[in-house]
């Protein structure tokens, strides 16, 4: 399944949310390579978040067709999101929620567990290591709801990120982190990229954490995709659209 | 003790300690994953399900468990079917259930309200079999077994559903097995506290050992703890003040539950960090 040198490929899809009549995203065709890193630009509501939902298979595709790894994420979405690792927009725990930081970057691991078994040594050690990576080792044994939304956004990113995926999509990954964290959470994701050969999407609304590394950008703009293109030809052509 | 060399106390006692269990268990679940209509539904399923048996002459208790375990069975493929949280069904299924029940007694005015049926409403510990703790037993292994084997997956699926999905997991199958577990848990403590009460030994000693603790592997723990305790201590004070057990359970965890919300701890740090908050 890995072998293809397509990570993810969308043939005219467009998805519509239940109730609505207009689609969220339209006719959206979009190839993503191997170890590729995309940004995903556009302003806020332009269909980016849906755009991530729909190729991780969360909202059904009402048009078109789309592949991860060469798998149709209609009928074996579960199985390619096995190898999707996603950090979520604004994911906030409520304070007394019972579950630690440890728990929740564990659960990551538990589609490559598999069903019925348990996490063993190098489960942990994963964890262990991805914790310390963001540097967060020191909050494991606290309850995810009482870390601020920084915190927790750093959890759910190494929830991500222990998983090992081959595919990671991240939906807005800086907002909620202190500027610290904003300069070392994006030359993480680049270290991963780089050394793991994860292909990477990342959605934002800003340019502020831009990569170096970044190969493309897509941007957005009422569930089209409007451009897609080099970092600086994009830029441009989006400047000139705006 | 005197009491206790009577076979039917020993019964009564068994059926509180394994009920006890088993609901503190289920409960946890239930209240996580916002299924809470689920007991009111499985209650008045068996209601309407032992009105059928009467009205058949069939063993109440035996179409009160068919009707409310097949209601279980069908709640989470008709919430998917129609896009709709699991509650929102069972709060359908609900009049849906209490519907069938008077047109069956209505059926046979000649029995109406008997005992039979009065007994699954209000439960009877005097009806408890020897078979009746064979079946618990069993379940409560099963139900354990279950729960050690698929807690991983039911752990994420109550840290937030749809991230579990993201991942990998395919929480509808573990959903279905939580509704249907719980349904069978609600038929078979029928007999001890009745469907009017059951629901709240389902909720409270899961809500009660959520004011305690912040670590859900302690909760799965201290949940089915309390509910013994609780069943317990209402069994004796039902016996030493002569009222019905079921109410006397429900009375018994009702304040436990409400001392717990105004010592726990939880609320405590919080206020205190709020408290800091402010003088800073």
């Amino acid at each position: 399944m890995i072998s293809s040198k397509i990570a993810i490929k969308l043939e005219g899809v467009s998805t519509v949310y239940e109730g609505e009549r207009r689609p969220a995203i339209r006719d959206i065709n979009l190839t993503v390579e191997k170890n590729e890193l995309v940004y995903v630009l556009g302003p806020n509501a332009s269909g980016k978040t849906t755009l991530l939902e729909t190729i991780n298979g969360l909202l059904p595709i009402f048009h078109g067709k789309i592949s991860v790894f060469g798998l149709d994420i209609t009928t074996q979405g579960r199985r390619a999101r096995c190898e999707i690792g996603y950090v979520p927009q604004d994911f906030m725990v409520e304070p007394g929620e019972p579950y630690t930081a440890f728990d929740v970057v564990m659960m990551g691991r538990y589609s490559k567990i598999g069903v019925l078994n348990k996490p063993d040594k190098r489960d942990h050690e994963q964890v262990a290591e991805t914790m310390k990576l963001l540097e967060i080792e020191n909050l494991a044994r606290r309850p995810m709801g009482k870390l601020s939304g920084g915190q927790q956004q750093k959890v759910m990113i190494a929830r991500a990120l222990a998983k090992e995926p081959k595919i990671l999509l991240f939906d807005e990954p800086f907002s909620n982190l202190d500027p610290e964290s904003r300069e070392n959470i994006p030359l993480l994701i680049n270290t991963f990229h780089k050394e793991k050969e994860m292909t990477t999407l990342i959605v934002t609304h800003d340019l502020q954490g831009m990569l170096e590394n970044c190969g493309r950008v897509v941007v957005i703009n009422n569930g089209r995709v409007m451009v897609n293109d080099t970092p600086d030809k994009a830029l441009e052509q989006w400047r000139s659209l705006s | 003790m005197i009491w206790l060399e009577l076979g039917i106390m020993q019964r009564a006692l068994i059926a509180c300690v394994l009920t006890g269990f088993l609901t503190g268990l289920m409960g946890v679940f239930v209240v996580r994953m916002r299924l809470t209509a689920i007991g009111y539904s499985m209650s008045h399923g068996a209601f309407a399900g032992a009105s059928l048996g009467v009205a058949i002459s069939a063993n109440p208790l035996v179409t009160a468990m068919l009707f409310a375990s097949t209601t279980a069975l069908f709640i989470g493929p008709i919430a998917d079917k129609a896009r709709l949280h699991a509650d929102t069904i069972t709060s359908i299924i609900f009049p849906l259930n209490m519907a069938l029940a008077f047109i069956f007694l209505t059926l046979t005015p000649e029995i109406g309200l008997t005992s039979q049926v009065a007994n699954v409403l209000w439960g009877s510990i005097i009806s408890l079999t020897n078979t009746d703790m064979v079946y618990l037993v069993t379940l409560c292994a099963a139900t354990m077994a279950i729960v050690h084997f698929a807690w991983k997956e039911l752990f994420a699926i109550m840290f937030n559903r749809k991230q579990a999905e993201a991942d990998g997991i395919n929480a509808k199958p573990f959903i279905y097995l939580v509704i249907f577990l719980a349904g069978v848990v609600v038929t078979f403590s029928l007999k001890l506290v009745g469907g009017l009460l059951i629901y709240a030994l389902l909720f409270n000693p899961a809500a009660s050992a959520l004011q305690l603790l912040e670590d859900m592997r302690k909760i799965i723990i201290l949940s089915p703890l309390i509910g013994v305790t609780t069943n317990i201590v209402g069994l004796i004070v039902s016996l030493f003040l002569d009222l019905p057990v079921g109410s006397c359970i429900v009375l018994v965890s009702t304040v436990t539950f409400a001392i717990l919300v105004l010592l726990s701890p939880k609320k405590r740090r919080k206020m205190e960090n709020e408290t800091l908050e402010v003088n800073h």
